[in-house]
């Protein structure tokens, strides 16, 4: 009597294992394509030209050419490309992240007039395409405010709390946090403003690790607002840097795909330093709706 | 007790505004970027469209002419909607089914399972310019490595980037391998599914497809909306590709809105035209997410509504 439900529990702890495993071969499989293109792009960038024109192509390049990068970096500045990079994305990420975690706590925690149509007016403004607003920002920034040619109008935005959807992230996780520990404080007699810095900053450090890389990103991956408000040499990103090589060395393949691969590097390493927060933050903060 | 009501708020009184004062002082940067950097500039852009403008000089009111003049006479307008569609839709559903799949095969059992779910990102991490160029040289017609692969299938060599028919495809293939970030996303939802609804499910006697479909997907529904939905807004957005690549060709296969409404603004300095684009696209977007949210009702699980 009890040997039957004892053989269909086996039976299905065997089918999902072997489930497991072929989702375990479908991962890797799936893994190896998606980085296949990576590595591509890599060995091209080590081979003379005339090596990327055979005909069948080698996955592994013979010889390693570090030479094809001190030759592309001769022309494509990559340390100031970085460097300009940087500049723009340093105090972007910092004021941002600093500002979406104000105006997340204020959301999440105090009570004030007004608090529903502000937080409605915010949630509405993720709906919005910020291609919308490019050329009234633009007019704006370089007509009234002679910004032009500056970094600014690229910075400024992210002093305003970073993006909605950053705002609300805070504001989700901070709601995690029992509110006990905020009324503990209080009734040691801190203010709104020592809770927020002693105890919830403190509480929501993934939370704002997720903030800041998102913001890098977007900043990493934004081309259009750089293209429209750059315009001397000395100001390159890496974005327009590469975009004005490949237009000056497009079919040379080999340096193009060096300076392409030097490109990569920086966001893989910060990747790599703050995956882990990064994917747990999110996790964490478990982007319910 | 009427007494005691009335002391009570007398204490509360002067704490209730010092709070909202400090609620008010932490919302300055989001009130600034509201009203500065979103909502005045959306008003603006809408005012900016009933003029003609150079960008120089006073602006000459010319009520709808604007308008009428991208859905009569403008050679791109009605082309560049249908292709920002097509793409959007090709890479939205592309993105969306490919990183539904990688999430539910990384959420189950596998050894390594956080370095996978890291090497699936990594795309998203590559700025988008480096992106589009790499593939430019994959998709390559005589040395790209997908045209070798098809060649050594014995299909014949397409011209990926250079072919009407295929851009739009090639270009949504690039965004799919880029959407990272959905399946992150995906993987935190799928573990939100209780456990105990699946135990449940499991003492029921139902096997692990049945559960998949009953209990997975229906709690999942909110997530796929919100992905859904972000992934609509970025990929009807998209620019990047025919300012690095395309520069709207083949044909005109590429001259995405956001592209159109730059070339306008930018190259040609027809201000109010291209903010005449810009509204056209936001009422665009508008009836998407319109769409999407009247339809959600009828397909998004919520959890016995406690959430609330």
């Amino acid at each position: 009597m009890s040997g039957k439900p004892k053989k269909a529990f086996h039976s299905r702890r065997r089918r999902e294992k072997t489930a497991n495993t072929v989702s375990f071969l479908l991962v890797v499989f799936l893994a190896l394509g998606a980085m296949f293109p990576i590595w591509w792009i890599f060995r091209s960038s080590l081979m003379t030209n005339a090596q990327l024109m055979t005909n069948p192509p080698v996955l592994f390049p013979k010889e390693w050419l570090f030479s094809n990068y001190t030759e592309t970096l001769k022309s494509f500045l990559f340390w100031r490309y970085f460097k300009n990079t940087m500049t723009i994305i340093v105090p972007s990420v910092l004021a941002g992240t600093i500002t979406a975690t104000m105006c997340g706590y204020a959301f999440a925690r105090l009570r004030f007039p007004g608090k529903k149509f502000l937080f409605s007016l915010c949630i509405g403004s993720m709906l919005l395409p910020g291609m919308v607003t490019l050329v009234p920002l633009y007019i704006t920034w370089t007509k009234f405010l002679h910004l032009g040619g500056t970094y600014w109008p690229l910075i400024i935005p992210f002093f305003c709390g970073g993006g909605a959807f950053n705002i609300f992230l805070i504001r989700q996780f901070i709601r995690t946090i029992p509110r006990e520990l905020d009324e503990a404080a209080t009734i040691d007699g801190a203010g709104h403003i020592r809770i927020l810095t002693n105890i919830i900053v403190p509480a929501i450090k993934p939370a704002m690790i997720v903030v800041a890389l998102m913001m890098f990103i977007f900043l990493w991956n934004d081309v259009l607002n750089q293209m429209v408000y750059i315009n001397s040499m000395e100001q390159y990103t890496i974005a327009i840097g590469l975009n004005i090589f490949r237009g000056a060395y497009g079919t040379n393949w080999k340096n193009t795909m060096a300076a392409t691969c030097m490109s990569f590097m920086p966001g893989v390493i910060f990747y790599l330093i703050g995956q882990k927060y990064f994917v747990e933050g999110i996790v964490m903060t478990g982007m319910k709706n | 007790m009427e007494a005691t009501t009335h002391t009570k708020k007398k204490t509360c009184a002067p704490i209730r505004i010092k709070e909202a004062r400090t609620a008010y002082l932490l919302l300055i940067p989001a009130i600034l970027g509201l009203v500065f950097i979103t909502y005045l500039p959306l008003l603006a852009a809408f005012g900016i469209s009933f003029y003609s403008w150079k960008g120089l000089g006073t602006p000459k009111f010319i009520g709808l002419a604007n308008y009428v003049k991208l859905f009569t006479i403008d050679p791109y307008f009605t082309d560049s909607i249908k292709v920002t569609v097509l793409f959007a839709l090709l890479a939205v559903v592309g993105s969306m089914i490919y990183s539904l799949f990688v999430a539910l095969l990384l959420n189950r059992k596998i050894p390594a399972r956080a370095f996978w779910r890291a090497v699936f990102y990594l795309p998203y991490m590559l700025p988008a310019i480096a992106v589009y160029i790499g593939w430019q040289w994959l998709y390559d017609t005589s040395f790209g490595l997908i045209n070798y692969i098809l060649c050594a299938m014995g299909i014949e060599r397409i011209n990926f980037l250079g072919d009407p028919k295929w851009v739009l495809p090639a270009l949504a293939m690039i965004a799919v391998w880029t959407s990272g970030n959905l399946i992150v996303i995906f993987l935190a939802g799928f573990q939100n599914v209780p456990r105990v609804y699946h135990e449940a499910a499991e003492i029921d006697g139902a096997n692990s497809w049945q559960r998949f479909w009953n209990i997975t997907m229906p709690c999942m529904t909110p997530i796929i909306f919100y992905n859904l939905l972000m992934s609509l807004i970025t990929n009807m957005q998209v620019v990047t590709p025919a300012l690095a690549l395309t520069n709207g060709g083949p044909g005109n296969r590429t001259t995405f809105m956001t592209y159109l409404m730059y070339r306008y603004a930018f190259k040609s300095n027809q201000i109010g035209y291209a903010c005449a684009i810009s509204f056209v696209f936001f009422i665009l977007i508008a009836i998407f997410t319109g769409i999407l949210f009247a339809t959600s009702k009828s397909w998004i699980f919520y959890e016995g509504g406690d959430e609330k």
